[in-house]
């Protein structure tokens, strides 16, 4: 059975860094055990450098080597990652490398404009990417992860280094996107803000090697998702901090 | 007087457009060209010899060449055969380079025959394949065509190792495939790669030609060249080599340049 309607399960039991000249082994991940029901989007978040990253890489299936289990690869699960730099083809236009990542013979020309325009990248269709600001560019790379239409979104730290206004725009978008079109998202971050703004479940992963020190369901509504106060005051409840 | 107002603002304008081309690149290269044309017709004129001859008698070497249909044809059949050993050198040594970079201990095993193969003379190769192989147009083109492979091998090995593993993992997230993967990541990113192999590739190929030509085929610039040589006919042989410059000064600008331009428009 496709696991499109089951749970995510992941399951780590170890993961290390092998070895390299002189530096020892290093282990990054122990006993990671998470059910993620579809639909859920949940927040990661944890210091920089705890290994969130290489624990979307295992989900993704781009990172092989560690001992456990993830049913991601089963099935045909339509997957699309957002990557902390937005990994567009600088020699396809921005409308080429949305159309780009629709497996052959799908060209969903209306989905692709409306999610063009809807991104605000109109006037931008025919540009290539380096030719637009980080903010725009991030935008596409929005665009594209959302056209797929995919049953697991992970995103690694994706508004991360653009300026205040830039990030929360792009925040508002993602809210909007996700809730047009509901899908299970993975969602790491170290911004807590960030996190229990748009999770409705949070998970937070600490130590060397890194496990699950929190996971715990964010409550807040759609419209209070839009209220700092709200969010601040979540964020208070569920990390405990002033 | 309106009349004579027009006039002078027409000459200001005609001399304004002949001023700027003639000082931008184009101006100096005229200017440059016809010192040139000069100090060989003065030198020329001195050394009043059968063997140092003028400009005006290449000229009318050339045209005489032109007239008889020799030239074109000579000149014909080399570039054909610079066409097809450029074509299989840049294939076949791409695709050499391309496995090189990709795979680490290909590349340790191979490295040595390639410095080997990159440092065999020319002159080797051609006589080797003429000996193994007889005076044929086969062996011909394969003697070009190895000179030419570890050059565009080792150009392209450099582009291979350095494609991005970031795009190579977007790729892989949405399911590209090999053909999508080929097309739309990897040879982007080796282009330049490729248009620096072609462009160093096609000016070592013609001049090996030539060679080859004269060792062994009995038609082509290079054996018009050994048939002037032999007959101490310094005019004829300045003909084809002016000839050649200018054939492939226009496939430099006519095709090369403009394939570059495309394929870089993406650029900042």
């Amino acid at each position: 059975m496709a696991p499109v309607d089951r749970p995510l399960e992941v399951n780590i039991v170890e993961k290390d860094f092998p070895a390299v000249g002189q530096r020892a082994r290093l282990p990054v991940l122990r006993n990671i055990k998470l059910s993620i029901a579809r639909g859920s989007f949940v927040s990661i978040t944890g210091p920089s450098g705890c290994g969130k990253s290489t624990l979307l890489n295992i989900i993704a299936g781009l990172d092989k080597d560690f001992t456990g289990s993830v049913n991601t690869q089963e099935g045909d699960l339509r997957l699309s990652y957002m990557f902390q730099t937005p990994r567009l083809l600088p020699w396809r236009t921005v409308e080429e490398n949305i159309r780009l990542v629709l497996p052959d013979g799908e060209s969903h020309d209306q989905r692709v404009t409306e999610l063009i325009d809807r991104v605000g990248l109109s006037d931008a269709a025919t540009a290539y990417p380096e030719r637009l600001s980080v903010g725009m560019q991030r935008r596409a790379a929005l665009a594209r992860a959302f056209v797929l239409e995919p049953d697991l979104l992970l995103m690694d730290e994706p508004f991360v280094s653009l300026d205040d206004p830039t990030a929360e725009a792009l925040r508002q978008l993602l809210i909007e996107l996700w809730s047009r079109r509901p899908t299970t998202v993975l969602f790491v971050t170290h911004d807590r803000f960030e996190a229990v703004m748009l999770g409705t479940r949070l998970i937070r992963v600490d130590g060397r090697p890194a496990t699950v020190v929190q996971d715990i369901p964010v409550n807040l509504t759609v419209s209070e998702r839009r209220d700092r106060d709200s969010i601040l005051a979540e964020r208070v409840r569920v990390f405990q901090d002033a | 007087m309106v009349l004579d107002a027009g006039t002078t603002k027409a000459g200001r304008v005609g001399r304004g457009i002949v001023g700027s081309v003639l000082s931008g690149r184009f101006g100096w290269s005229l200017g440059s060209f016809l010192v040139l044309l000069a100090v060989w017709f003065v030198a020329a004129a001195f050394a009043n010899s059968r063997v140092f001859p003028g400009p005006l008698d290449v000229a009318h070497t050339l045209v005489r060449e032109l007239a008889s249909g020799e030239l074109a044809y000579h000149v014909g059949v080399t570039l054909a055969r610079v066409a097809v050993s450029f074509v299989l050198a840049m294939f076949i040594g791409c695709s050499i380079g391309i496995a090189l970079g990709r795979t680490k201990r290909a590349d340790r095993f191979f490295d040595t025959w390639l410095i080997f193969f990159l440092n065999l003379p020319a002159l080797v190769t051609i006589i080797l394949c003429y000996v193994w192989f007889g005076l044929t147009e086969v062996a011909a083109i394969l003697a070009v065509t190895i000179n030419k492979i570890p050059n565009v091998a080792v150009t392209v090995r450099e582009g291979a190792r350095s494609l991005s593993r970031d795009l190579e993992e977007m790729a892989e997230i949405y399911r590209f495939g090999w053909w999508k993967t080929l097309r739309h990541v990897t040879l982007p990113q080796l282009a330049p790669f490729f248009a620096a192999a072609a462009r160093g590739g096609l000016a070592l190929v013609w001049k090996i030609v030539l060679v080859v030509e004269l060792l062994g085929r009995p038609n082509g610039v290079g054996h018009q060249l050994n048939i002037a040589f032999q007959l101490f006919d310094v005019s004829m042989i300045l003909a084809y080599a002016i000839a050649f410059i200018i054939v492939v000064q226009i496939i430099e600008i006519g095709v090369l340049q403009p394939i570059e331009a495309r394929v870089n428009q993406w650029r900042r």
